[in-house]
């Protein structure tokens, strides 16, 4: 349903005209996430500049029960940052200032489209980082990140966005402004910043965002060990866990991954392993050099073809370079994949990789691997090329099988990305409908007229998630008189 | 649904299909920094000349505005981890809707740009005039009556030309010092030749200590990348035969000391397979020096150094400037922070666009002031240009240099 | 509909069989909140039983008290009503407890002390460390988001809760995050749990990350003369390379309780690492301590449990929970000291402050309902700009009946949360009138 010219006109009044795109071409752009797979162009892009200006865009299209979708970077893998029922797209790019830094409080408050590496880029000659750091950590926004409640290869030790966000401002699908949170922990009532943080964009805009600022540590060891096969690499990673250590990051790339990164950014991982696992040990020096050295040996013990240390911070930055960038250069081996960021405990990891392997073979699939080792995510590239609908089939069906493998050794549907459009469908695979219910009940508590990001998060259901409705427990007969 | 690219020369699908929409590329794009819009980004570009192709949009105005609006930088290129090869892309599409788009924005002066920038004598002929416009106080009275208000495009040319050199000939020939390392040609360009002569001559006299004979044909013409970053193949075809056959085919290297024409010569080859070879042989002078012996004396100087588009993401030359930088003496380097992102010059960008190259400039200037340095290096006469009247205007007190000025006084504080 | 006292009775014993339910009136009072007996005391042995008390009771509209331990039942407003005690201790198993997964996943009843147990073995424990934790109840801890000096390194409830299983107030069972460290399927339900009092939900089942037990630990007393000094070496201590457990600023009566010497403020440190880390951090805090000119002690790990014993109130005293900010922790001493003199000046107050959070632990003792009203007021007042909070986390009931325990909540985020509770418990079944605002 196309908007209003009224609407239109009063988006215009709120943004100015060169805040609003409103061409064909200019909406076409905002069509999909990095999922391309989906796509669905919002009627209008709103790009405020300020709090009030949202406030009075939700109010708008609350009136008129016209969508809303919130967007950061649009770095998203999983159809979020999109318009399945168009509407209004409300970009938050131009909302990208730094609006406080407190160092003696060890916290920062920014706008949400700021982007991530910039606020450790300000505070880094300080001597602090913010510690969330997803491999689009370079472009996504910390909004994105908040929404998505995203994670990266250092959650292992640091825990992802939600352990660093003390406080949110955010604009309900009500078009209300809230402060939920703050500098000050804490709080009595609720954790709706908790709640709120990973609600991806259905609960509202966020608008603001305090966050926790952690003091780099004093030394940091990244070792690169690879591997023959990648059960062994999968063996070392739990033995590393198993032997009570918790490196900053543990991850693994697989063969194939390591070839695509090699191509593309020279990073120096060796070319004729199997698997590689790059372990980051941070935290005091003394600490770092005995458990890097039991690390290492542990890598030998589990038949490693070679350990290395980075020797100096310029190798450490390349080999993290080469696995931040993987994502991108997997362009450099198919034009397109499904990427699953499943779970499994971490002591199932040899075991699901044997999985994995099994399934690429059955389908008849290319999957290159490269994912979060230490916290048992994974992120499976199931290549395809698009051009080749038969090929999408087996990739779809090798997609299915592996999520399901995940669930069945308890895992989760997804780790750090999130649901959005994607994987709203599997959520039942791992939520009974009582669960499912609760959920749609807290959306509607801060979106009663279900106008923020429409289609995200949780499964489409007629009636608008009363059909989750679980049944009551049976109460005993005879109760009743 | 048809592609809307038409022709043999259409850009390469399969390139644009390397895109997987990751999003790397946007913060390092100077449109983007500025507008924040995805239209006006690496990845929204590279989304419509691939909706182009699916024949999802037309060549229309506003597709051609987004396009236009790209400064050519070639940042994205640099940040792609899947090494989409945007630059000719971006050459390719403007070259369609050069043939069938619609007109441009900014024709007439586009083509007034057109025909003064790669004709050094007529280059040469309009900085005569400015410079009598300057000397009799005209200049100040057209400032007045405020018809530079009227057009902001001459505005931004009066803004940049402060002091206008006067070019003197360089000699046909110059021998190698010491031991012949090997011949060398020297493109001398058309803005540097007539605005920064004392560039040339310092070129050829460091490539000279650095034991290479310079060959410096007086007929060579322009490089033609002003019209390939328009979309004008043909007339850039033309422009890059010529000045390869005015070049001898016996030289070691070609040597420019202008990145963006640096950056299109390497990449002859790319459109003209038979200019190959000499595209081979085209060197940044900085390369060249980073490999030769200097001997250099003591500078104490606090520099930073801009990175050219051109020659750090379109020659990816970005280290050996530094270290050559470093090797003087006493010479301190601080870094400039967002150094690598345009300043807004990008060929005639600034006057066809001055709104967003007045606010990357803006953003260049701030950093600038951030590392307190008084003197900026810069490898390409456009960013001199664009980098030293910003300055002015601000009142920052800086000078700007290119990279072989400071070698050349580091040369002479050696031999003093 | 109505229902027979009788009936109900029976039918919580059809569920929760004959020894799981009790009416009798020595029962009852040992289960009294703030003075309101409930008419029953139920015992579920699993957590599908937990489910049809609830439901039953959310049918008869009656008001429940979910409870562990009880060693928090003075946390929050007196109760508006009660009607069914449910007590939780029954659920008290591993659930399910693979070393290698370094989680565990428990039933709410268990305490940290029988958790503890379970995991010394594998060298692996649970990083909260609340007053009293050993015998509290994991459920418990989790309702009233319990926490304590390892907070520094470890971070609370909301940073260790993957999962939890839950009985919604019309006793649906309900699951809420996963059973894996890193998941975001789903909003993250466990957060709303934690510290909601059992409003939204009683708990009934815990997914918790474990940590490692550090190879080895040992822990120092910095003496200094003032808060401002003590402050001023807690930021050297956390700019530095030094990654503490604890780093736990002690005031001058906690201080003579424990350790009593010359000076009124101090600030205690535990470092866990190898052992090779803890020898080198403890050298490197004694020249941070040297550079300030304060005396540094090495402690036994008891001194630990010694402080805590100071800071537990003993009956009829008060204990606040102040959330300020680490930049304002000499300022936030002094407006305690202050604020308790100019309101009974011979009262006694010991503070312990959690240093690099601003988080404070008040005990008062010899005040009376007047005065400890007028210093939580006072309190209230210092924090309000900074949007700090001052809780009465024990205190006697007419204390919490006098002055709001929670204090102010933020208009706009208030209505979210009434709207919430509103939902998903309209009958007001659980823990009714105890929450933040009468909830």
């Amino acid at each position: 349903m196309p908007l209003s010219r009224t609407l239109l006109a009063d988006l215009e009044r709120i943004v100015g005209a060169g805040g609003l795109v409103r061409s064909y071409e200019g909406r076409l752009v905002y069509e999909s996430d990095m999922h391309t797979f989906y796509k669905g162009a919002p009627d209008v892009v709103a790009l405020p500049t300020r709090t009030d200006q949202v406030v009075a865009i939700v109010r708008l299209c609350r009136a008129e029960r016209v969508p809303i979708v919130p967007r950061g970077s649009g770095t998203g893998l999983i159809g979020g940052a999109m318009a399945p029922q168009g509407g209004v797209m409300i970009g938050l790019n131009r909302m990208d200032k730094i609006l406080e830094i407190d160092l003696p409080n060890r916290c920062a408050t920014v706008q949400p489209g700021l982007i991530n590496l910039f606020l450790t880029q300000a505070v880094a000659n300080s001597g602090y980082f913010f510690a969330p750091d997803p491999s689009s950590q370079m472009v996504s926004s910390i909004g994105g990140n908040v929404s998505t409640n995203a994670g990266g290869p250092h959650c292992l030790k640091y825990g992802i966005t939600t352990n660093h966000v003390l406080g949110l401002e955010l604009v309900t699908g009500t078009g209300e402004a809230v402060r939920l949170g703050g500098k000050v922990v804490d709080r009595p009532g609720y954790d709706l910043t908790g709640i709120a943080v990973g609600s991806e964009g259905t609960f509202g805009i966020v608008t603001a965002v305090t966050v926790r600022l952690l003091h780099a540590p004093e030394a940091v060891r990244t070792i690169l060990a690879s591997f023959v096969a990648i059960e062994d690499a999968s063996e070392a990673v739990s033995a590393i866990i198993a032997a009570g250590m918790i490196p900053a990051a543990l991850e693994m790339l697989d063969e194939m991954m390591i070839r695509a990164i090699n191509e593309g950014s020279n990073a120096g991982y060796p070319k004729d392993a199997a698997a590689v696992l790059l372990i980051e040990l941070d935290g005091p020096l003394a600490e770092v050099m005995a458990q890097s050295e039991r690390a290492a040996q542990i890598c030998w013990e589990r038949g490693a073809l070679e350990v290395r240390v980075a020797r100096d911070d310029a190798e450490r930055a390349l080999l993290w370079k080469g696995r931040k960038e993987a994502a991108g250069a997997v362009g450099r081996l198919a034009p397109t994949y499904l990427l699953q960021d499943a779970v499994v405990p971490r002591s199932k990891l040899p075991t699901i990789m044997r999985e994995l392997i099994a399934i690429g073979a059955r389908h008849r699939v290319r999957i290159a691997n490269v994912f979060h080792a230490g916290d048992g995510n994974l992120h499976p590239l199931i290549l395809y090329d698009d051009r080749d609908p038969e090929e999408l089939e087996r990739a779809k069906a090798a997609n299915e099988e592996l999520l399901n493998a995940c669930i069945a050794m308890g895992g989760t549907v997804t780790g750090e990305h999130g649901v959005g459009l994607d994987k709203a469908k599997n959520l039942p695979l791992q939520y009974a409908d009582a669960d499912l219910n609760f959920m749609y009940r807290l959306r509607r508590a801060f979106d009663p007229e279900t106008i923020m990001n429409p289609g995200k998060l949780l499964p489409s259901h007629p009636a608008c998630g009363e059909g989750f409705r679980p049944a009551r427990p049976r109460v005993p007969d005879g109760a009743w008189i | 649904m048809t592609s809307a690219f038409r022709g043999p020369d259409a850009p390469d699908v399969e390139e644009i299909r390397k895109c997987v929409h990751c999003g790397i590329c946007l913060p390092t794009c100077p449109t983007y920094r500025v507008l924040g819009e995805e239209m006006d980004s690496p990845r929204g570009r590279i989304y419509l000349m691939r909706a182009a192709a699916e024949g999802r949009v037309e060549l229309s105005e506003t597709f051609r505005r987004h396009l236009d609006l790209c400064l050519g930088c070639r940042a994205c290129e640099t940040a792609c981890p899947s090494g989409v090869r945007f630059g000719s892309l971006l050459e390719a599409t403007r070259a369609q809707l050069r043939r069938h788009g619609p007109p441009p924005k900014h024709r007439l002066l586009e083509a007034f740009a057109f025909s003064l920038f790669p004709e050094p004598a007529r280059l040469g002929a309009a900085l005569a005039a400015f410079r009598l416009y300057r000397a009799s106080g005209l200049r100040a009275l057209v400032r007045a009556i405020g018809v530079l208000r009227l057009a902001p495009t001459l505005a931004a040319m009066d803004a940049l030309l402060d002091e206008v050199p006067r070019a003197g000939p360089l000699p046909e020939l110059v021998p190698a010092r010491g031991r012949v390392r090997g011949r060398a040609g020297l493109l001398t360009g058309c803005v540097q030749r007539q605005l920064y002569p004392q560039v040339n001559r310092d070129t050829a006299r460091l490539l000279a200590i650095a034991g290479y004979e310079v060959v410096i044909p007086t007929g060579q013409g322009c490089c033609g990348a002003l019209e390939l970053h328009a979309g004008l193949v043909d007339a850039y075809s033309a422009r890059a035969r010529t000045l390869a056959a005015s070049f001898p085919s016996d030289l070691d290297f070609v040597v420019t000391n202008a990145a963006g024409c640096g950056s299109a010569m390497k990449e002859y080859g790319n459109r003209l397979p038979e200019l190959a070879p000499f595209a081979g042989r085209v060197r940044d002078v900085i390369e060249v020096l980073a490999g030769a012996e200097l001997p250099l004396g003591r500078l104490d100087l606090t520099v930073t150094y801009h990175d050219a588009c051109h020659l750090a993401h379109g020659q990816r030359v970005r280290q050996e400037p530094r270290e050559l930088l470093r090797r003087i003496p006493g010479l301190k380097l601080v870094e400039l922070g967002d150094s690598d992102l345009c300043c807004g010059s990008a060929g005639v960008y600034n006057l066809l666009e001055p709104g967003i190259a007045d606010e990357l400039l803006e953003l260049k200037i701030a950093r600038i002031a951030e590392t307190g340095a008084r003197l900026v290096a810069a490898a390409n006469p456009g960013c001199l240009l664009q980098i030293a009247s910003g300055c002015r205007q601000r009142g920052l007190d800086v000078t700007l240099v290119h990279p072989v000025e400071l070698l050349a006084r580091a040369v002479d504080a050696h031999t003093s | 509909m109505s229902v027979a006292g009788r009936s109900v009775g029976e039918a919580f014993v059809a569920i929760a069989g004959r020894d799981g339910v009790r009416d009798d009136v020595p029962a009852r009072a040992a289960a009294a909140v703030d003075g309101l007996v409930p008419r029953w005391v139920v015992r579920p042995a699993s957590l599908e039983q937990v489910s049809q008390v609830v439901a039953l009771a959310h049918e008869a509209a009656l008001a429940v008290a979910p409870r562990g331990s009880g060693s928090a039942l003075e946390l929050g407003c007196p109760p508006a009503r009660l009607d069914v005690a449910l007590d939780l201790c029954g659920l008290d198993r591993v659930v399910e407890y693979n070393p290698a997964d370094v989680s565990i996943t428990v039933e709410a009843g268990i305490t940290v002390g029988a958790l503890a147990a379970r995991l010394a073995p594998h060298r692996q424990f649970l990083a909260l460390d609340p007053p009293g934790a050993s015998t509290r109840t994991l459920g418990g801890i989790a309702a009233t988001n319990a926490s304590g000096p390892l907070r520094v390194r470890y971070g609370t409830m909301r940073d260790l809760l993957l999962g939890v299983r839950f009985v919604q107030a019309d006793g649906v069972l309900t699951w809420g995050g996963s059973k894996v460290v890193k998941s975001v399927s789903g909003y993250d339900v466990p957060k709303l749990m934690i510290g909601a009092l059992g409003t939204l939900g009683v708990l009934g089942e815990l997914t918790l990350r474990l940590h490692p037990l550090p190879d080895a630990e040992r822990s120092w007393l910095v003496r200094l003369p003032s808060a401002e000094a003590a402050q001023a070496f807690v930021e050297r201590v956390v700019d530095s390379s030094l990654q503490p457990n604890r780093l736990e600023y002690l005031g001058e009566q906690v201080l003579e309780a424990v350790f009593p010497g010359p000076t009124s403020s101090a600030v205690a440190v535990s470092i866990g690492s190898v052992e090779e880390a803890v020898v080198e951090g403890g050298e490197r805090l004694a020249a941070l301590a040297k550079a300030e000119g304060a005396q540094i002690l090495p402690v036994p790990d008891a001194f630990w449990s010694d402080a805590e014993r100071a800071l537990t109130p003993s009956e009829g005293e008060a204990l606040l929970q102040i959330a300020s900010l680490a930049g304002r922790l000499a300022t936030t001493q002094r407006a305690i000291v202050e604020a308790v003199r100019a309101s009974a000046p011979r009262a006694r107050v010991w503070t312990s402050c959690c240093a690099p959070l601003g988080t404070v632990r008040v005990r008062l003792a010899d005040t009376d309902l007047a005065v400890t009203t007028a210093i939580t007021k006072r309190l209230r007042d210092e924090v309000a700009e900074i949007g700090g909070s001052v809780v009465i986390a024990r205190g006697p009931s007419a204390l919490r009946a006098a002055v709001d325990p929670w204090g102010p909540v933020e208009a706009g985020a208030f209505a979210l949360m009434r709207a919430l509770r509103d939902d998903l418990d309209p009958k007001r079944v659980l823990n009714p009138g105890r929450f933040v605002g009468g909830l």
